[in-house]
C-alpha cells in the first residue's frame, strides 16, 4: 500500500517539481518579503522658519536611520499632494516663529502629518518621531541650563529604558519570519496533498476496490498516510537547511525535541487531512474545506500577527490551531534553545489534537463509506 | 464524397509506441463499418484522429471528404462522435444535457424541439425527461449519448466502444437504433471488442496491434481467414487435452474457445480419427466433438496466430456463436 | 462566435453549480466566516501588554515609575516579581511582555544626577511587536524622567520649565491609527484573491478528469466561447461576493467608506476578471485537479497575503522583492480598496492601478486561451 502511495505520487515529475520548488521559493519570498522593520519611512519636510533651531530639530530626523527624505517642500499644499498620493508617508512642518518660541522657553509646536492608512508603520513612525522630539528637547533643556547653572545641570536625572531584547538583539524580522514558514509551508503542502490524495481515489473510483481487499481501516489510513509524513520530513529538512545556511538563523535548541514537535505536529494535520476527506465527496470539496482551514489558520497561529493583540474570545480560537503550538516549538528551538520543560505544554496539546482528529476520522470513513 | 471515410497509411507514435500502423481503408456512404480488435489494438486512437482529437504523425485521412488535420473544425460541424468514457453530464437532467448538445450544434428553437422528441423517444427516455443523468443505468445513458451526438443529423458518426459495460439486452437494442440510423443513408464507425455484435456490420477491418490484419465483410472474414476447417472438441482434462491435439496428425491449430477447443485441420473427417486416437490413448475423455463452422473468432485467431493470443479476445462472448453440425 | 453555443455552455454551467448546493453555501459562507475570523482576529495594536516587574529597591520613586506603567493605555502592570529567576520564567512563559528590571540603588540614582537606566526585557522573537512594546515603554519612561526633572527643577529654585517642543501629530485617513481599518480592506482583498481563483480553477480540470471535456472538444465549440461561457456565471457569483465582502467590511466592521461606488464596482470587476481568469488558466494547463489546487494556494493566497502589502509594507521590503511585487494583482487591487474606502480617491490618480489589472487580465486571458486546446494530447 504504502509502495503504491509513493509510486503514485512520484511518478509525475510535476508531482516532484510542485512538491520541492513552491517551498524554496516561499522561504526565500517570506524571508525577504515578510519585514515589519521600518528603513526607511518616507518622510517630507516644510522649514518656514529656517532658523538655526529648525534646522537642528529637521537634521536629528533626517539622520536617524528610519527616515528617508524624499522631500524639501516650499508651502503647505504641497503636503497634501504628497500624502494623498501616497508618496510621503508622513510630512514635518515647522511654522515661522519657532526659534522665537524656543528661544522665549515657551513650547514650540512641531506639526506631523502621518499618512495612517497603514497604521502599524505609522504608530512605529511615530513612536520614533517622538523619541527624536523628545531627545531635541532634552538636549536643549539641557543645554540651557548646563549656561545659566552648570552645578545643578551636572546633577540633572535623565531615566531611560535600556532596551534588553531577548533572543533576537537586533530585531531582525527574518529570525521571526523563517522558523515560522517551516510551519506553515509544511501546513499547507501536508495538508493539501493528505486530504487531496484520498478524495481523489474516492471520486476516480478506486477506493472501493481498496475496500474490497483484506485491508483494516486503520491499515488503510496509515498506508495513506505515512508517504505525506515523509514527504514533509524532507522538504522540512530542505528548509532548515536554508534556514541555517542562507538565513543564518541560528539554532539553539534540540533536534530531537524538534524532531518529535514536527512529527506530532504532522500527525495533526494529517488529522485534519482526514478529517477533511471524510467530509468531502469531490476534490472540489476538498479544496474547499482545505483552503478554508489553512486561511485562518496560518494568519491567526501567531505567524505573522501577534496572538497577544487579538481580543481573548479570538484567543481561545487558536488553541484549535495546530500551527499555533508548533510555531511555539520551533521558533524556541531556533532561537530561545527552548528544552523539554518549556515546550512539553505544546507538545501534548499537539498530541491531543492529533489523537481527537485521527478518532474521529476513523469514526467517519466507516460512516462514509457503508 | 460527402459521407465517407479515407483513411491512407495513417500512422499514429507515441514516443516509440505505435498505436496506429500504416493503416488503410474506406467507408462506403451508408454502411456500418466496424473496427474490430482488442483493447490497446489501436481503435480508439484511429477514431480519435478522424474525430480531430489527435494529429497523425504521418499518413493521410479524410472524412467527408476533407482532411482530418486541416479542416478539424468544418469536419466537427458534420459529424457526431459518442466518446468511449460515456461523457455526458451525471449532474444535468436527460433534457438538459440534450439542450446543451443540440446547443453546440447549433440545433435551435422548433428543430431542437422536434429532435429532442425524437431523441427520447428513440431513447425510450420520454417522460424521464427531467431525471438525472447519473440516476439512469448504463444502457438508458448510452442510447441517450447516441442521441445526443446525432441531434444535428450528421452524415457519420463515429462511435468508439459504445456498448461497453453494457447489459445484453441493451446492447441488442443499440445495434438496431445504429441499422435504423444506417437504413437513413448515415456512415456509422464503430469500434467494438465483441466478436458477436461484429456481425452486425456490413464490413470489419480487423485491428490488432495498431495494423490493419483484414477487411472485408463478416461472411468473408470467416471464410477467407481460416484455411481449412474447423472441429469443436468439448473435452477434459481441457489444458492436457489441447497439449494432445495440437501434436496429432492434420492438425494446424488449435486454441481454448470458452470451455472447449477450436482445431483447425486439413481435412475434418481424417482429423476426427486422428485427434479421438490420440486423446484416448492418453485416457482424456471427450465430451463433445464435432465440426463447426468458422466463427469471427476464429478468423481473429487464425489472423494473429503469428504473435501471442492463443484464446479469443471476449470469452464471454464466444461462447454464444459456437455451434455443432 | 456562435451565441447559440456560448449560451449552451453559460446555460449548462448555471445548471452544475445549482445543482451542487453545498459548494454555492460555500461560496458564501466562507467568505463571512473568514473576514469574521481575520477581520478580528488579525491586529497588531498593542494595548494592555502585561508587565512584570523586578524591584530591587521597593522605593517610593520606583513606585511612582510603575504608576506611570499602569496610568497608560498600553500597559498593566500584572506581577511583581521577588527575584529575576521568577521574572525570567513570566516572560518565557508568556505571562508577560515586558519585564522590568529596577535598579537596587534606583534612587541614589537619581539624586545623583545622569543618566539612570531601567532594564525592559522584551521576548523580541516578534520583532514588531517587541518594537512597539519597547516604543510605549520608552514613552512612559520619558514621562516619567520628564516629571522628575521637572521636581529636580522646582526644588532647586527653577520655575517649571516648558518642553521646548511638542509633536503636534495628526493622521489622515485613519484617525485612531486602528490597524482594523487597514486590515480588514486587506482581508477582503485575499478573501477575493482565493475564492475567484478557486471557483474556476477546478472547472476545467474537473471535466478532463471525468471525461466530459473529450466529448465536448468534438463539438464545433471554440476554446473562446468555453471560455467566455464557463466564466461568466463564475463572474457574476464573485461579483456578488465581493460585494458581500465589502459590506461586511462597511457595516460590521465601521470601515469607513469614502469613495465613490462606481469606483469600487470597476475596480472589483477587474481584479475578479483577472483571478478567474487565473484560475481558469490553471485549470486549463494542469488538468488535473491537485495539481491545479497546489498552484492555485501558491499563486494566490501568498502573494497576496505577503507582497501585496496586505500586511508588510511594500516599500520596505528589498528592491528585488518589491520588484516582484508589481507581478502581483492583489497588490493594484488592495492600493485600490484602500484609497476608495479610507481615502475617498478619485478616478485619475488611480488610473495606473487599473491600466495594470486591465493588462494584467489581457495577458492571462490571453494564456488561458492559449492553453486550452481541443486536442488531446
Amino acid at each position: 500500500m504504502l509502495r503504491k502511495e509513493f509510486i503514485q505520487l512520484l511518478r509525475d515529475p510535476r508531482a516532484r517539481f510542485g512538491l520541492l520548488v513552491p517551498s524554496i521559493l516561499q522561504v526565500l519570498i517570506y524571508g525577504y518579503a515578510a519585514t515589519f522593520e521600518l528603513h526607511h519611512v518616507r518622510m517630507a519636510v516644510l522649514d518656514l522658519d529656517h532658523s538655526y533651531e529648525s534646522r537642528d530639530l529637521l537634521s536629528r530626523f533626517e539622520s536617524n536611520g528610519h527616515f528617508e527624505l524624499i522631500a524639501t517642500l516650499n508651502n503647505r499644499h504641497q503636503i497634501t499632494d504628497l500624502i494623498d498620493r501616497g508618496t510621503a508617508t508622513l510630512a514635518i512642518q515647522i511654522l515661522p516663529g519657532f526659534s522665537e518660541l524656543v528661544g522665549k522657553g515657551q513650547t514650540a509646536p512641531v506639526q506631523v502629518i502621518l499618512d495612517g492608512t497603514d497604521s502599524n508603520t505609522a504608530l512605529i513612525a511615530l513612536g520614533y518621531i517622538n523619541e527624536i522630539a523628545n531627545g531635541y528637547a532634552q538636549d536643549y533643556a539641557k543645554a540651557n541650563l548646563m549656561r545659566t547653572a552648570p552645578a545643578i545641570a551636572v546633577h540633572l536625572p535623565d531615566v531611560e529604558l535600556a532596551r534588553r531584547p531577548w533572543y533576537n538583539p537586533n530585531l531582525e524580522s527574518q529570525w521571526f519570519f523563517v522558523p515560522g514558514t517551516i510551519g506553515s509551508i509544511l501546513l499547507t503542502s501536508c495538508l493539501t496533498l493528505a486530504a487531496f490524495a484520498i478524495v481523489r481515489e474516492r471520486e476516480v473510483g478506486t477506493l472501493e476496490q481498496v475496500m474490497v481487499s483484506p485491508i483494516s481501516r486503520l491499515e488503510f489510513i496509515l498506508g495513506k498516510t505515512i508517504p505525506f509524513f515523509l514527504i514533509a520530513t524532507t522538504q522540512m529538512i530542505l528548509i532548515m537547511l536554508i534556514a541555517r545556511l542562507w538565513f543564518q538563523v541560528p539554532f539553539h535548541g534540540s533536534y530531537l525535541l524538534l524532531g518529535i514537535g514536527t512529527s506530532v505536529f504532522l500527525l495533526s494535520i494529517l488529522g485534519v487531512a482526514l478529517l477533511i476527506s471524510t467530509v468531502s465527496g469531490t476534490q472540489q470539496q476538498a479544496m474547499i474545506a482545505s483552503f478554508f482551514f489553512i486561511m485562518p489558520a496560518i494568519t491567526l497561529s501567531g505567524f505573522s500577527f501577534p496572538i497577544s493583540a487579538m481580543p481573548r474570545v479570538m484567543q481561545w480560537f487558536t488553541y484549535l490551531d495546530p500551527l499555533r503550538f508548533y510555531l511555539v516549538i520551533i521558533r524556541g528551538s531556533f532561537l530561545k534553545g527552548s528544552d523539554w520543560a518549556a515546550l512539553w505544554s505544546q507538545i501534548v496539546a499537539l498530541v491531543i489534537i492529533a489523537t481527537a482528529l485521527l478518532a474521529i476520522s476513523v469514526q467517519r470513513f466507516h460512516k462514509s463509506l457503508d | 464524397m460527402e459521407n465517407s471515410v479515407l483513411v491512407r497509411d495513417l500512422v499514429k507514435r507515441f514516443g516509440t509506441f505505435t498505436a496506429v500502423d500504416h493503416v488503410s481503408f474506406e467507408t462506403q456512404p451508408g454502411e456500418v463499418f466496424g473496427f474490430l480488435g482488442p483493447n490497446g489494438s489501436g481503435k480508439s486512437t484511429t477514431i480519435r484522429i478522424l474525430c480531430g482529437l489527435l494529429h497523425p504523425t504521418s499518413g493521410r485521412a479524410e472524412v467527408a471528404g476533407l482532411d482530418v488535420v486541416r479542416s478539424s473544425e468544418q469536419i466537427r460541424r458534420q459529424i457526431g462522435y459518442m466518446s468511449q468514457k460515456f461523457s455526458l453530464y451525471n449532474d444535468l437532467t436527460v433534457i438538459e444535457n440534450l439542450r446543451f448538445y443540440g446547443g453546440l450544434y447549433n440545433v435551435v428553437g422548433g428543430e431542437l424541439d422536434e429532435r429532442i422528441r425524437w431523441a427520447l423517444a428513440m431513447a425510450g427516455l420520454s417522460g424521464r425527461e427531467h431525471s438525472l443523468t447519473g440516476t439512469l443505468s448504463g444502457g438508458w445513458k448510452q442510447r441517450l449519448a447516441l442521441g445526443c451526438a446525432v441531434l444535428h443529423r450528421p452524415r457519420i458518426i463515429f462511435l468508439d466502444e459504445p456498448t461497453s459495460g453494457v447489459d445484453p439486452v441493451s446492447r441488442r437494442r443499440f445495434w438496431e437504433l445504429i441499422q435504423e440510423l444506417s437504413a437513413e443513408g448515415v456512415t456509422v464507425f464503430v469500434t467494438t471488442h465483441y466478436m458477436d455484435e461484429a456481425e452486425y456490420c456490413n464490413r470489419l477491418a480487423l485491428i490488432f496491434r495498431g495494423r490493419l490484419v483484414a477487411l472485408g465483410t463478416p461472411t468473408e472474414l470467416k471464410l477467407n481467414s481460416v484455411k481449412g476447417e474447423i472441429l469443436m472438441i468439448e473435452a477434459s482434462p481441457l489444458g492436457q487435452a489441447l497439449e494432445v491435439v495440437k501434436t496429432a496428425d492434420g492438425v494446424r491449430d488449435a486454441a481454448v474457445f470458452g470451455n472447449a477447443l477450436h482445431v483447425v485441420v486439413a481435412n475434418a473427417d481424417a482429423a476426427m480419427t486422428a485427434v479421438r486416437t490420440a486423446l484416448d490413448s492418453r485416457g482424456i475423455q471427450i465430451k463433445r466433438m464435432g465440426r463447426i463452422r468458422p466463427s469471427l473468432e476464429d478468423a481473429f485467431v487464425a489472423l494473429t496466430s503469428d504473435g501471442a493470443t492463443r484464446t479469443a479476445p471476449s470469452r464471454a462472448d464466444a461462447r454464444t456463436k459456437s455451434s455443432c453440425h | 462566435m456562435s451565441l447559440n453555443r456560448l449560451s449552451a455552455i453559460t446555460r449548462k454551467e448555471i445548471i452544475q453549480i445549482r445543482r451542487d448546493p453545498r459548494s454555492l453555501l460555500i461560496v458564501f459562507l466562507m467568505p463571512a466566516m473568514l473576514m469574521a475570523l481575520m477581520g478580528y482576529g488579525i491586529s497588531l495594536d498593542q494595548k494592555n501588554v502585561p508587565v512584570c516587574v523586578f524591584d530591587r529597591e521597593g522605593s517610593q520613586q520606583s513606585q511612582d515609575l510603575l504608576k506611570h506603567f499602569q496610568a497608560s493605555i498600553y500597559f498593566n502592570v500584572v506581577m511583581v516579581n521577588d527575584d529575576y529567576a521568577s521574572l525570567v520564567r513570566a516572560i518565557d512563559r508568556g505571562k508577560c511582555s515586558l519585564g522590568l528590571v529596577i535598579p537596587n540603588d534606583f534612587s541614589e540614582q537619581l539624586r545623583n544626577g545622569g543618566e539612570v537606566d531601567v532594564q525592559g526585557i522584551v521576548d523580541a522573537t516578534d520583532d514588531n511587536t517587541a518594537n512597539l512594546i519597547f516604543g510605549y515603554g520608552e514613552a512612559v519612561v520619558a514621562g516619567y524622567s520628564n516629571d522628575v526633572q521637572l521636581q529636580y527643577l522646582s526644588s532647586n529654585g527653577f520655575a517649571t520649565m516648558n518642553a521646548p517642543v511638542s509633536v503636534q501629530s495628526r493622521t489622515w485617513f485613519n484617525e485612531d491609527l486602528d490597524s482594523s481599518n487597514f486590515i480588514v480592506p486587506g482581508v477582503v482583498v485575499l478573501v477575493m484573491a482565493v475564492i475567484g481563483t478557486f471557483l474556476t480553477s477546478l472547472t476545467v480540470a474537473r471535466e478532463w478528469e471525468r471525461g466530459t471535456m473529450e466529448q465536448l472538444v468534438s463539438t464545433p465549440v471554440t476554446p473562446l466561447e468555453v471560455t467566455i461561457g464557463k466564466l461568466i456565471p463564475y463572474f457574476a457569483l464573485g461579483f456578488i461576493d465581493t460585494i458581500f465582502c465589502e459590506a461586511i467590511a462597511v457595516f460590521w466592521f465601521q470601515v469607513p467608506f469614502r469613495g465613490a461606488f462606481v469606483m469600487m464596482f470597476l475596480a472589483s470587476a477587474l481584479f475578479l476578471a483577472v483571478v478567474l481568469l487565473l484560475g481558469y488558466w490553471i485549470s486549463a494547463a494542469t488538468k488535473s485537479q491537485l495539481a491545479a489546487s497546489q498552484f492555485s494556494l501558491v499563486l494566490t493566497f501568498l502573494p497576496a497575503f505577503l507582497l501585496s502589502g496586505f500586511a508588510f509594507p511594500i516599500d520596505q521590503m528589498p528592491i528585488a522583492v518589491q520588484a516582484i511585487t508589481y507581478l502581483t494583482p492583489a497588490r493594484y487591487y488592495l492600493t485600490l480598496v484602500k484609497a476608495i474606502f479610507l481615502k475617498g480617491t478619485g478616478v485619475a490618480p488611480l488610473m495606473p492601478q487599473m491600466f495594470a489589472l486591465t493588462l494584467f487580465a489581457t495577458i492571462v486571458g490571453r494564456m488561458a486561451l492559449r492553453s486550452f486546446r481541443k486536442v488531446l494530447e
